[in-house]
């Protein structure tokens, strides 16, 4: 029992060491899409990890903490990808030094968007 | 001169506020409160873990009843506000505001719906056990319909069905305090006139489970309704998607 609760506090501090990490990376980061990659890949991992080793400690609660993986792993990156998808349709621009490459961005969303009336 | 007026008129305000104040001791416990009365009442008599609960649907069921009904007349009013005439084609063919979602997050909508709807009557089924109740357990329900709304543009709700479902719930939370004032002991409107079984037992609490099972069913059945007649357009030539 003793070596479960040493795995159970292991991945605790695992986890969060990656949610401090994912909230360092929200303020750190210069624009939506990189703060979108921080703020949700750590603290899937974050979050996974801290309930897992909560899970450990108390195996009694194993089951439900199963579950609640699986709907983390489901919901998590689902939300940040429609988060990501929908700045993406509402002309965020990523944060670029080169100015060059942000018209060619502009310029080939413009175009594909073009495309998809075309092919209506 | 209007600011002179709403100075004096917040200082007057403030003057009454803090004299009722100052009559109120400061640190001590209530003597003449009830909390001593709900918290030994409800889980030595009335056999409900939840006190907040008891409260809530018990001692003060007429008050809940009241809330229920300001519900259903904002969900009345919100729905008259927002209602356009339908033209005979978009009837047939009413019309979302938002665009379509992606595929993946259609896939995953499909997964968690039924979920959420099963945690949202978890809630509302042990409102007398666990914290939560009627109206957090609608809610939940109703985010679900929300995710499959803003998923699929194909998916819509029943109006009908969801008028038979509130107007159910509403006449059998009615009927349930009519029935207290013919079976219970004192003969008062929501009285308590079921065994109140044992303490942390899912059949405890008397009328409380019931009336939380109707309020629930009534709340999800408002919220989505709301939350229908917001994202769909029935008027012709608004769709998104054509403009």
């Amino acid at each position: 029992m003793q070596i479960l609760n040493y795995t159970g506090y292991f991945f605790i501090s695992v986890g969060a060491v990656f949610l401090f990490l994912g909230g360092l990376g929200i303020l750190r980061m210069p624009d939506l899409y990189t703060r979108l990659q921080a703020g949700t890949k750590a603290s899937t991992l974050g979050a996974m990890s801290t309930i897992l080793g909560v899970g450990l400690l108390q195996p009694e609660w194993l089951l439900k903490i199963i579950i609640i993986i699986v709907f983390i792993a489901i919901a998590n990156p689902l939300s940040s990808h429609a988060l990501a998808r929908g700045s993406h349709k509402a002309r965020q621009l990523p944060y670029l030094k080169d100015e060059k490459i942000g018209d060619a961005y502009e310029s080939e969303t413009e175009n594909s968007e073009k495309n998809k009336e075309e092919d209506k | 001169m209007k600011n002179v007026i709403i100075i004096s008129l917040l200082g007057v305000t403030a003057y009454y506020l803090l004299s009722a104040f100052v009559s109120i001791p400061f640190g001590e416990d209530f003597i003449n409160g009830v909390k001593d009365f709900y918290l030994n009442k409800s889980p030595e008599d009335l056999k409900v873990a939840n006190v907040v609960t008891s409260i809530v649907v018990n001692f003060r069921g007429f008050d809940t009843l009241g809330e229920v009904t300001v519900l259903f007349l904002a969900s009345t009013a919100l729905g008259s506000i927002l209602y356009r005439r339908r033209s005979s084609h978009t009837a047939l063919n009413p019309q979302r505001t938002a665009p379509q979602a992606s595929t993946l997050v259609q896939a995953g909508a499909k997964v968690i719906f039924p979920f959420t709807v099963l945690l949202g009557a978890y809630v509302f089924i042990h409102g007398h056990l666990t914290p939560g109740g009627g109206f957090q357990g609608g809610a939940i329900i109703a985010t679900g319909f929300l995710l499959m709304l803003i998923s699929y543009r194909k998916f819509f709700v029943e109006h009908n069905v969801l008028t038979w479902i509130e107007a159910l719930a509403g006449t059998s939370f009615v009927v349930i305090g009519l029935a207290g004032l013919v079976y219970a002991d004192n003969h008062n409107f929501l009285e308590n006139f079921l065994p109140a079984g044992e303490l942390n037992d899912l059949l405890s609490g008397g009328i409380i489970g019931i009336i939380y099972i109707a309020v629930g069913f009534k709340v999800g059945a408002e919220i989505t309704g709301i939350l229908d007649t917001l994202l769909t357009i029935k008027e012709a030539g608004l769709d998104p998607e054509e403009n």
